[in-house]
This record gives structure tokens, C-alpha cells and sequence, in this order.
């Protein structure tokens, strides 16, 4: 049942879409203009799998814009400054918050490395931005383990380790620090020995091409921020 | 083929040679065994063979390494690459991608092979390692038996013609040392030339062509496979290729009148499916107890309720008629991790055992340091201490905590015999001092050498729990 | 620039970029609270000196650390934190590397200091606020009266930020001290730096 899309947009565009979109945090404008930049993270993401983030999303900025459209002009207090601050907060950051989350969520190292190289972007970048994303969850399963090792030496979230934060802090890095030593070394050691260094340009086994998806929302992308420009420059007119 | 003239090497001039005078020769097709204590220069010598010495590794160099006709040090490591493949101890840090699939073929991008080659390439190593069910998953998932063999998917790969292995089997249960054995047959069917350095001997024997031992850097005695069956490996230090040959040292109890403790109701959940499901079972008190089970099995799980790791975990423990819930069982249990790294927080030994003392005795740590052989080591840095060392650490914070129940997991990976007899030392100091040591492990020497009692895990149930029985274990290590 | 950066350079930047980004999310989680995201800067400087230094010990290349500035930046930017990052980030880190560089990676003052420049690149994340804060201002005005804003007024302007910068420098300076006594406490014993 239901649409079988098979949405996927190669990790250029998401990175297209996501300088575009990061215009729209410098200004503020009605819904009306901003609608199709609001909804490309909307629907990148529901149409991802992640129908749950997508609806939290757009429900979240709806709610925000509401606040600043009719609340703002009304309210008095400490209340109001923090419910204003928010939403102005929201309105613009939410967009490419959402989108980047989108990025990271569905952009596999392999896919992100073929299509960087497709575009001649230099080994110097590329590998330790792949290097960043592999480490990352590494990062995490150590901090896990260390959780563990301090709640079995009374080290957990206690009043005796919230009083001294800094030894919580010294207890956590420093094991951090000398494995992240000695993986760098251990991986850069098996790297070489699987022809990292080659000069030569690297080849892919999946091939990155553009497909309509991409085609299709750069040009929303660009459209969308055309309306910006236009509203901004022109605002009167349609105003 | 092959050789090593005259080679010596020190990575450090102050220190004495790692390598002195190594003079090799090596077939193509064979497979070569090197082996030799903690520090004998096995490692050192397979560097020289995929030339992370010196392209990664600097100190000083002498004679000469070949390639076929080549000097290894004259070749660019990525050409290198292209006849020799390495595959290394820990399954974590040597993978460069999160997907399997993009991992295979990772070796075979960097040389820039044609699109269609490295598809081809990968069907036929999926095929010839039987990886279809891992292909496109995340690698972060798969357990330490899965990560090497896509590793070695990955060399292999690339098609060279020798491959060269770094204690591979470290971090890999009985079984999937096995599985080893079967992509190890595979190269040799394939004709290559594979060169192994190694602890644990037992997956092996009809693999090997010749063995090289090396004691102290040189290379001290060769032999062909048939001739190292008869050799007495417990006399030159080494671990046992026949594990028939051994038997349990303890097939009573270490306490003359056992005491037990019961454990009730420990289930836990990871998601919606059931991973522990124990209803009742008693375990005997102050004892050396293996945990043996497959991979997946429940051990860690289980092991991580029993010291109230787990929150979800609502089972009681019941030790000299205390009942005991998951805060109790924290303070009094601890957890010796098998990466010790994790558990060393302070700037010297002593400061870590006074860590873990509610009030500071000094006295006391000096004492606990000295039985365990460490006082000498009182103001280094724990970091900078060898593996046993850290582990002995380890225990010595648990003593000073005044824990009463111990769980080791995998004690003795990648140790060689005399580091594991430490280990059974200390298992047995622990034993004395009225502590009940649980040991996850699959190392069979291990658990004949220290253990009295073994609980055999599987599909999250304790299927069965004995005193020490050889027969039984066998079954289990042996099939 | 002299020599290329090979692999292991390479690699070695990967991770510790990785350690230092991941402390900045951690401990961003308390920017979100909208008056907090003001300390931001502050907190990364102090916390970020000691990985810093750790990775100055393994850097002896020109280039290293201004990669560093730009891949962290590449990572806001894919991360949702607009494309400002980027060009805070790597300018900085540039700076940074140009003063390790006079020192021939080897001066501690040097070094100290192309941390207090490097970790003013965080403020890239918070640049697009500054700008939002403005137009905020002036919608206040319109709404509240000028009391009203001239109370809430002195938090919300651009000598705030210079504040910001000149705050975030001199903690940047600090915590790599304090890095250096890290280094020399736990990293140089352990046989690792």
C-alpha cells in the first residue's frame, strides 16, 4: 500500500540545500515566503523514515510562527520575552537544524567520500571529514563504557560527583584522549597498508549521479529563495 | 617470495634491538606460523613485511627485506599493498568505514581498480567468505568474530599474493577462531602466501606449513608442522596447539565446605526481545567460575546485571541470607572490563587504589599493591603500564573497595602462556581472600588452569551449571 | 607550505576534530537555552585547551590546524548550523597555524596562544543569533515602548559580542595552560605525549 518513492538526493544537493537554507536565518519574513523553504526539510524527512521528526517539525515552527505573528504584539513581561525569544529562535533556526539533522541521518560515509571525489574535492578534505563521521559512534561507545566504570566504582550521577564536576570531567577525558591516540594510530597504520596514500584518484564501486529528486529540489531550493530575495528587495509590491 | 637478510631493528636506540639478525626465507604458497613469548619480535617482524617499517614505524634499520626481487623499503606503501595484505589484532580501529560493504571494497578504491573489477571482486569474496547476510550493515553492530571477517573480506579483496596476519584471533571466541581456520584454508587453496603471528595455536594445526619461534628477537628455532606437534610447548612458553593435551587443574572446589548463592529472576529486555531469561539457579560462593557460552549468548548481559549495571534488570542475588537488590549488588560487585583503559582514571597507582577506599589507608594499599606485585610501580602512571599491569590495577582498586564478588571479561585475550598463568595467579590470590571471581572467557587453558565451576550460557538461559567436568567442556570447546 | 600532509596527519586531524566537536555538542546542549547560548564561546574555551594541546604534540606541519578549523566548520555547517561556521572557524584556525608556525611548533607561549585564536571560531554557531538579535530589537521597540527595550537592551548588542570575543580569548588562553598541565601530569607519564 502507499507510495513506494524510493526518495534519495544525492549528498550535494542536501549540502546545496543546506547553504540556501542557511540564508533564511539572517531574516525574517511571513509564512508565505518562507513557506517553501520551510517545507523541504519537511518533506526530506518524511519521506525518509522519519515521518516522526518531520511531523514534530513542522508542528514545532507552526506553533513558533503563531506565537511571534500573534502573541508578540500583544504581550508584556518576563514571559513574553521568553516565549518571543523562542520563537524568533525557532523561526530561524529550525529549518536548517532539521535539514542538517537530515543530512547526518541518512548520508552513508561511502556515499558522502563517491560523491565529494566525484566532484574533485581533495583527499585532504575528504578523509578527515570521513574519519569525523566514523568516529564519531567510537566516541560514544567509550563514553559508555566509562559510565559504566565509574558507576561500579560509586562514581555515578551522585552529590559526591556533582561536587567535584571538574575530577567528573578529568575522569572522562583523559581516557578519551589516550584512546583517540592510539586509534589514530592503529587506523592510520591499517589505512596505509590498504593503499591510502596512493596519489592516484580514488575510484568508487557505487556510481553518484544526480536523479530527479535532485534536479527537483535544487530548483525548489532556488525558487524558494528567488521568493526571499524578491520579498525583501521588492517587499511592497506583494505586501 | 619472500626474504629477510641480516635484519636487525630497535625502535628505540636506547633499549635494546626489537629484531637482531634476521635471516628468513618464504616460499610462495606457504603458510608460516611465527611465534614466541609477549615481546619476542613476531609483531616487529611482520612490519618489515608490509613495509609499516619505515613508512609508519621509525628507529634504526639494518640489512635488507625482499619482495619477489624488490627491496621492500624502496617501494611506496600503497604499491606494497598490492601484493601484501594485513589484517590486525583489534577488530575496532582498523576499519575505516561504518558500512561492511563500502569496507570490502575500501582497498580496492584506494588503488583505484575500475568500478566493474571491484564489483567482481566483491562477489567473489562474498562468496568465497560466505558474507552475503553482512553485507550493507553497520559495522559498529557486528560482534568482534564479524568485524575480522570482513577485514579479511576486505584484504583479500584487493588479491594479493601474501597476507599477513597480527594476532588475529586476539579478541575472537572458540568459534569464530574455527571460522578463522576456514578463511586461512581458503587462502592456502587459493595459493597464497599467508604469514601468521600468534598466541593462540590451538584453530591451526593442519593449516601450517612451518613454524618459526622466536625468542628475545632472534629467531631461535624453525620447524615443519609435523615436527612442531611433537615439541613441547608448555617448555618454550607456548600456548597448546593439541587442546587434548590438557586437563582440568581443579576438579574440586577450592573451599572445602562450599557455600552457594542464589540468583533469582534476572531478565532483562533489549527492546522487545528477551536477552536474559534466568528463573533460579545457585552458584557456590568464593569460587573461580567460567562463564562459557556463544557469542550472543547472555554473558555480558548477564555479567552487567549481576553488578547492578543495568536498570531494567529487577532480579535479586542472594548471598549469606541478604537479599540483595541492584544498588546492593553495585556496591559490592566490580566489573574488571576487557578494555582496561576505561577503568584507570587517576595519575599513578597509588592513587588509584586510594581512589576506591571510602577513607584513605595508605597502609593497606601498600599492602594490596605489594601482594599483587606492583608495589614498584606505585608512582607511575597507570596508562603507561603494560596490559597485565593495568589488569593488576584493576583487581587491586576492586580489593581496596572491599568488593566481594569480581567478574573479569576476557582476562586473557591475546595473552601468551606465562601472562596467563599471572592472570590464574591473581584468580587464586582473589579466591583466598574470600572473593568469588566469575571469568567470561573462551579461553579453554584458562578455565582448566584457575576455574572450578563453569556456567554455560545460551540464548540468554543458563542451560547448564557444573563443577568443574573436562568431559563437558570439551564438548563445548572441542566440537 | 612546505610538506604535504600525509595520512596520518590527515587521520590524526579526524580525530581529534572529532573530540573536540563532540565536547562542543555536549556541551552546547546548554545553548539552547536561549540567554545561556551567550556562554557558549566561553565554556568551549575553557573545556577545549586540553585536546587542543594533545593534538599540538602530534602537529609539526603547517596546515594541520587550519584543516582542522575547516573541517570542524564543514561539520557545523552539515550539522545545521549554517555556513557562518565555516569561514569563523577555518580564518581562525589559519591565524592560529600562522602563530604556531613563528614558533616552529615547538614555543608553549605559541601554542597557548593559537588556542585563544583558534576557539574564537566557535562563535560562528552563535553569529547567526547576533544578526537575528537586531531585528528582534527592533520588532521589541515597536511592540513594547522604549523602556521596555532599554532595560533588555545592554544584553542584546554588539558590545556584547566584543565582550564575548575578548572573554572567549582570554579563556581559550587559560584552558590551554591548563592543558599543558594535563599534558605534563598525565599524558607525558603515560608515555603519550
Amino acid at each position: 500500500m502507499g507510495l513506494e518513492l524510493n526518495f534519495s538526493i544525492d549528498p550535494r544537493t542536501k549540502i546545496i540545500i543546506l547553504a540556501i537554507i542557511s540564508f533564511m536565518v539572517f531574516n525574517d519574513v511571513p509564512m508565505y515566503v518562507s513557506g517553501i523553504l520551510v517545507l523541504i526539510p519537511f518533506v526530506c524527512l518524511f519521506f525518509s523514515d522519519y515521518k516522526k521528526a518531520a511531523v514534530i517539525y513542522i508542528l514545532a515552527y507552526v506553533i513558533a510562527k503563531y506565537l511571534q505573528m500573534a502573541v508578540l504584539p500583544n504581550a508584556t513581561g518576563i514571559l513574553a520575552i521568553v516565549l518571543i525569544t523562542f520563537s524568533y529562535t525557532a523561526t530561524r533556526m529550525l529549518p536548517i537544524l532539521m535539514m542538517g539533522y537530515y543530512t547526518i541521518m541518512t548520508t552513508k560515509v561511502s556515499e558522502f567520500i563517491a560523491s565529494m571525489e566525484k566532484s574533485n574535492v581533495p583527499k585532504d578534505i575528504t578523509i578527515p571529514v570521513s574519519v569525523v563521521f566514523r568516529y564519531i559512534p567510537s566516541v560514544f561507545e567509550e563514553i559508555r563504557s566509562i559510565t559504566k566504570a565509574m558507576k561500579m566504582r560509586g562514581f555515578g550521577f551522585t552529590f559526591k560527583s556533582l561536587k567535584s564536576p571538574l575530577k567528573m570531567v578529568e575522569f572522562y577525558m583523559i581516557p578519551i584522549l589516550i584512546s583517540a591516540v592510539k586509534t589514530s594510530d592503529e587506523l592510520s597504520a591499517a589505512s596505509l597498508t590498504r593503499g591510502l596514500s596512493n596519489p592516484k584518484k580514488r575510484t568508487n564501486l557505487i556510481s553518484v549521479k544526480f536523479n530527479k529528486f535532485d534536479y527537483l529540489f535544487i530548483a525548489i531550493s532556488i525558487a524558494g529563495i528567488a521568493v526571499y530575495i524578491y520579498y525583501l528587495c521588492g517587499g511592497a509590491l506583494i505586501a | 617470495m619472500l626474504k629477510m637478510e641480516n635484519v636487525s631493528f630497535s625502535y628505540d636506540e636506547m633499549r635494546n634491538a626489537n629484531l637482531k639478525d634476521i635471516n628468513l626465507g618464504i616460499g610462495d604458497g606457504e603458510v608460516i606460523l611465527l611465534c614466541g613469548e609477549s615481546g619476542c619480535g613476531k609483531t616487529t617482524l611482520t612490519r618489515f613485511l608490509n613495509g609499516l617499517i619505515p613508512n609508519f614505524f621509525d628507529g634504526k634499520r639494518e640489512g635488507k627485506a625482499y619482495l619477489n626481487s624488490d627491496l621492500i623499503d624502496e617501494m611506496p606503501i600503497y604499491e606494497i599493498s598490492e601484493h601484501v595484505g594485513s589484517v590486525f589484532q583489534n577488530p575496532k580501529t582498523q576499519f575505516f568505514n561504518v558500512d561492511t560493504t563500502g569496507e570490502i571494497v575500501f582497498g580496492c578504491e584506494n588503488l583505484a581498480m575500475d568500478a566493474r573489477d571491484i564489483k567482481r571482486r566483491l562477489d567473489d569474496v562474498v562468496s568465497d567468505f560466505g558474507l552475503r547476510h553482512l553485507l550493507d550493515k553497520n559495522i559498529f553492530k557486528l560482534s568482534g568474530g564479524e568485524k575480522q571477517k570482513i577485514a579479511c573480506a576486505s584484504v583479500s579483496a584487493v588479491n594479493p599474493e601474501i597476507l599477513i596476519l597480527d594476532e588475529p584471533s586476539s579478541n575472537l571466541d572458540s568459534k569464530s577462531s574455527w571460522d578463522f581456520k576456514g578463511i586461512l584454508e581458503k587462502w592456502k587453496s587459493q595459493g597464497k602466501t599467508v604469514i601468521i603471528a600468534e598466541h593462540k595455536l590451538f584453530f591451526l594445526d593442519d593449516v601450517l606449513d612451518r613454524v618459526i619461534f622466536l625468542k628475545d628477537g632472534k629467531i631461535s628455532n624453525e620447524w615443519t608442522i609435523d615436527e612442531f606437534k611433537q615439541v613441547n610447548h608448555r617448555n618454550i612458553g607456548l600456548r597448546q596447539l593439541n587442546l587434548d593435551n590438557l586437563t582440568a587443574k581443579h576438579q574440586d572446589y577450592y573451599c572445602s565446605s562450599p557455600e552457594f548463592m542464589e540468583i533469582k529472576n534476572f531478565k532483562f529486555n533489549y527492546g522487545n526481545t528477551r536477552v536474559l531469561d534466568i528463573d533460579n539457579v545457585r552458584i557456590p560462593k568464593n569460587e573461580i567460575i567460567a562463564i562459557i557460552g556463544k557469542n550472543g549468548a547472555g554473558k555480558s548481559t548477564f555479567a552487567n546485571c549481576l553488578c547492578g549495571l543495568k536498570r531494567s534488570c529487577k532480579g535479586e542475588l542472594i548471598l549469606d541470607s541478604n537479599t540483595l537488590n541492584r544498588k546492593d549488588r553495585l556496591k559490592k560487585s566490580y566489573m574488571v572490563m576487557q578494555d582496561v583503559n576505561h577503568q584507570l582514571f587517576t595519575e599513578s597507582v597509588l592513587d588509584e587504589v586510594l581512589l576506591s577506599m571510602d577513607e584513605e589507608n595508605e597502609e593497606m594499599a601498600y599492602e594490596i599493591l605489594d601482594n599483587l606485585n606492583l608495589i614498584h610501580l606505585k608512582d607511575s602512571h597507570p596508562m603507561a603500564l603494560s596490559g597485565g599491569e593495568k589488569q593488576r590495577v584493576a583487581i587491586a582498586s576492586a580489593i581496596a573497595s572491599k568488593k566481594e564478588i569480581l567478574i573479569f571479561d576476557e582476562p586473557t585475550s591475546g595473552l601468551d602462556l606465562k601472562n596467563m598463568m599471572n592472570v590464574s595467579e591473581n584468580l587464586k590470590y582473589l579466591q583466598g581472600l574470600g572473593i568469588t571471581s566469575f571469568i567470561i572467557t573462551h579461553d579453554y587453558e584458562l578455565i582448566l588452569e584457575a576455574c572450578s565451576h563453569v556456567l554455560h550460557f545460551e540464548d540468554g538461559k543458563i542451560i547448564d551449571s557444573y563443577k568443574m567436568d573436562e568431559e563437558k567442556l570439551k564438548e563445548f570447546f572441542l566440537d | 607550505m612546505s610538506e604535504r600532509l600525509n595520512v596520518k596527519d590527515l587521520i590524526t586531524v579526524g580525530i581529534f576534530s572529532v573530540i573536540i566537536i563532540v565536547l562542543i555538542f555536549i556541551f552546547g546542549m546548554l545553548g539552547y537555552v536561549p540567554i545561556l547560548m551567550i556562554a557558549l564561546p566561553i565554556l568551549a574555551a575553557l573545556i577545549c585547551g586540553v585536546p587542543y594541546m594533545l593534538f599540538l604534540t602530534r602537529v609539526s606541519k603547517f596546515g594541520m590546524v587550519t584543516l582542522m578549523g575547516l573541517i570542524m566548520g564543514i561539520v557545523m555547517f552539515l550539522s545545521g548550523h549554517t555556513w557562518v561556521p565555516i569561514v569563523t572557524f577555518t580564518v581562525c584556525a589559519f591565524i592560529a597555524d600562522c602563530i604556531l608556525k613563528m614558533g616552529n611548533y615547538s614555543s608553549i607561549k605559541n601554542s597557548i596562544i593559537s588556542h585563544g585564536v583558534f576557539i574564537i571560531g566557535i562563535m560562528g554557531n552563535m553569529l547567526p543569533f547576533f544578526i537575528l538579535k537586531d531585528a528582534f530589537m527592533s520588532a521589541m521597540r515597536t511592540s513594547m515602548g522604549n523602556d521596555y527595550v532599554n532595560v533588555v537592551a545592554p544584553f542584546l548588542q554588539t558590545n556584547v559580542l566584543i565582550v564575548l570575543f575578548i572573554l572567549t580569548f582570554i579563556c581559550g588562553l587559560i584552558s590551554a595552560y591548563i592543558g599543558k598541565l594535563v599534558l605534563k601530569k598525565h599524558f607525558e607519564r603515560a608515555g603519550i605525549a
